[in-house]
């Protein structure tokens, strides 16, 4: 055996052991999950049906319901939700602001509590006698309380609202310490040639923050789209269908009604398919050849 | 070349220690000691009806046979469903109960999923002693597997006070239809100012009380296909519905301590519910006195509509687990055979069974004196005796949840409520296999 031969396999050796587990762990799983969503049937009596799960997906109105919905959270909820994150750690980033530290802590301290915590809290602070509604009528914003939770469009709202609360400081983590790496006599230069503030952040802040934001989007992108313990805890997916998501629908298929996991798995396919597309139009977008 | 074989080999013991530890440890729940002790284990939801009366139950067992321990575990509702799907379709039976209980919309979803989780219990009771509507949903394939409990009979709750008011009494309402029963909550409305109902827009509970009544369901007799369409019962309910929200006599709550809330500040008069409501009535002790049962309203135009439904009863199931033939057992000698028993579940718990001979005893001939003397578990009892028999099948809620509920705001919003009922056909036609 030569030098190199040997070299290898000791290399390979120190991550055998990762490997195994991941195989064992993600990749069959995954596996399993592939078979199992080309069959279907009520609990363990499961037939193959080869494609018809994944036909059944285009005529079945409730995943297409909360496929429009999980699309409409995305949309609306990830651009606020990075705009806002850019914006709080561009001002959290002023050199001549007091008490940073206590400003960046109370920004992302949301994103240390606990999904469903969080959740219920959200539940209460917008029951029909809630906390945001008394808050309202008492500043006479409003004359009759707002069904935040019973009427359809509000209840998006309040779920936009809480993902919004919960995930922004994670977010302006990531830019915060991407705006620390950039090299402040950019800025001086800028300054020496006479670019305003709004000039800087907009040549200068958001092309280098590119990256980031590429990376936040994704990860938002992909969070959305498995959004889960929000809807389900605020909302239980209603009125009706109309804050149902597709996570919460795999939950619904899978252990609310009789069981049908090889149909809940091709919706999990679904999702992964999704995520998929639209990484990739994400990179593409951004214009990135990495 | 030695070391990384030796690596190697280390990684493969670890592995192989890892798995087996996980198969060593699918002992089970039910073990028998060296003297001859067995223990099992039973989950439930509901503390004030069904632990309670479980209570009972392991009382009364003690003196058949002291040396059976049995332990109740209180879950919700909604966790023992999805602790029982994702058990029994991973296949291993550690962490299972021995005994559970069932809703009896849920029991053929879990009896045809899992054929061989369930353990028959035809030899440990006699199924001619329960009432006939609860043998449908408890068997399938001839054979029982559930030992029917609560019964779920429903019943009119009314404040008597109240009704005086705008000039009524219990005794005009004792043959009503869904129509009269309207005009009487507009009466006392006008009369008293207070709601008549108390309505939550995502639970279809009501339609499912008025369409029993006619022996329908959401699913046709096999239980698979789904009833919408041209059911003339269904549309009916779901005009009758449209009525009550209509008449503006129904104010809407969103959770269940609304709705009990509703009713013991005294702004609601009137509920149609399970039998299992009346311990929360009877929490406003300042009430006593002011409550009637009266039957159930039939549905105006069909003539099969009697005044006996049910809502949400449920069964207890035996697990196909090591320590089966003591649950069964267990099951047997009390919910099965007990009528003394019973007397005491009436008169500690309220919880009225489906166990026919149970209703000779004294605890349902007595009077309830929160009810105003009123014989309440007879007349319970009386009803349950009545109940149509229909084939709740294996999707209710999946129909209820994910269709009714979105049709139902689309009829009441002005959708023609034929094009409701087929549009409802063609998204459970697509939806359910």
């Amino acid at each position: 055996m030569n030098l190199r031969a040997r070299n290898n396999l000791i290399g390979w050796s120190f991550i055998v052991i990762a490997v195994i587990m991941i195989c064992l762990f993600y990749f069959y799983p995954m596996i399993q999950a592939l078979i199992l969503s080309f069959q279907s049937g009520t609990g363990t009596n499961l037939t193959f049906v080869g494609f018809g799960n994944y036909q059944r997906l285009f005529s079945d109105t409730t995943f297409l319901t909360t496929l429009g919905n999980t699309f409409l959270f995305l949309i609306i909820q990830v651009p606020i939700m990075i705009l806002l994150a850019i914006f709080i750690s561009v001002l959290l980033n002023d050199k001549n602001l007091k008490l940073k530290g206590f400003f960046r802590t109370a920004i992302f301290l949301p994103a240390v509590t606990s999904l469903v915590a969080y959740s219920v809290i959200f539940k209460y602070l917008f029951g029909p006698e809630g906390l945001v509604n008394l808050f309202l009528l008492k500043l006479n914003f409003i004359s009759d309380p707002i069904q935040w939770l019973s009427d359809p469009l509000w209840a998006k709202v309040t779920i936009i609202i809480a993902i919004t609360w919960r995930w922004t400081g994670y977010n302006m983590i990531f830019y915060l310490s991407a705006l620390q790496n950039i090299d402040n006599s950019i800025y001086e230069a800028a300054r020496i040639d006479g670019a305003s503030s709004f000039r800087q952040f907009t040549n200068i802040t958001i092309p280098l923050l590119k990256p980031i934001i590429l990376f936040t989007s994704i990860t938002s992108t992909i969070g959305t789209l498995q959004l889960f313990d929000e809807v389900m805890n605020i909302t239980k997916g209603g009125p009706g269908n109309s804050t149902m998501t597709m996570s919460q629908y795999i939950y619904n298929l899978s252990f609310r009604y009789t069981p049908d996991f090889g149909y809940a798995a091709t919706v999990s396919y679904a999702i992964v398919i999704l995520i998929v597309i639209f990484s990739v139009l994400q990179f593409k977008l951004a214009g990135d050849k990495k | 070349m030695k070391k990384m074989l030796a690596l190697l080999l280390a990684s493969m013991v670890l592995l192989s220690a890892c798995s087996s530890a996980a198969t060593n440890k699918t002992g089970n729940e039910s073990e028998t000691n060296g003297d001859g002790k067995e223990k099992i284990t039973i989950w439930a939801w509901d503390p004030k009806f069904n632990i309670a009366a479980l209570n009972i139950a392991k009382d009364a067992y003690k003196a058949e046979n002291p040396n059976l321990t049995v332990d109740i575990i209180e879950n919700a509702q909604n966790d023992i469903v999805q602790k029982l799907n994702t058990g029994m379709s991973s296949g291993t039976t550690k962490g299972l109960p021995n005994i559970v209980l069932i809703e009896d919309y849920r029991a053929q979803s879990f009896l045809q999923a899992y054929p061989d989780s369930f353990f028959p219990v035809t030899d440990y009771i006699q199924t001619s002693e329960f009432a006939d509507y609860k043998l449908g949903p408890t068997s399938f394939e001839g054979k029982n597997y559930g030992v029917p409990f609560d019964s779920g009979v429903t019943g009119l709750y009314v404040r008597t006070d109240y009704l005086e008011q705008a000039g009524y009494t219990p005794a005009d309402m004792q043959d009503i239809n869904w129509d009269q029963f309207i005009e009487i909550g507009k009466k006392v409305k006008e009369a008293t100012g207070k709601d008549w109902l108390t309505m939550d827009p995502t639970d279809l509970g009501i339609l499912r009380i008025m369409i029993q009544s006619a022996g329908s369901w959401y699913l046709k007799e096999d239980g698979r296909t789904a009833n919408l369409q041209d059911n003339p019962v269904l549309k009916e309910a779901f005009e009758t519905y449209k009525k009550i929200v209509d008449a503006n006599i129904a104010r809407t709550h969103s959770d269940w301590s609304q709705m009990v809330a509703n009713f013991n500040n005294g702004s609601t008069a009137a509920v149609v519910s399970g039998n299992w409501f009346t311990p929360s009535i009877m929490a406003a002790t300042d009430q006593a006195g002011k409550w009637a049962i009266v039957p159930l309203p039939k549905l105006t135009n069909n003539a099969n509509s009697i005044h006996a439904s049910s809502l949400g009863g449920s069964s207890w199931y035996v697990l196909n687990v090591p320590g089966k033939e003591a649950a069964a057992e267990f099951l047997g000698k009390t919910f099965g055979a007990n009528a003394d028993m019973y007397q005491k579940l009436v008169a500690d718990v309220g919880a009225i069974g489906s166990f026919k001979p149970a209703a000779e005893g004294e605890g349902y001939k007595a009077p309830n004196e929160f009810f105003g003397g009123q014989h309440i578990v007879s007349d319970f009892a009386k009803w349950t005796a009545e109940i149509p028999k229909v084939n709740y099948g294996l999707h209710t809620y999946a129909i209820e949840d994910t269709i009714l509920v979105v049709e139902m705001q689309n009829y009441l919003n002005g959708k023609n409520i034929d094009q409701v009922l087929s549009d409802a056909q063609k998204q459970a036609d697509a939806q359910i296999k």
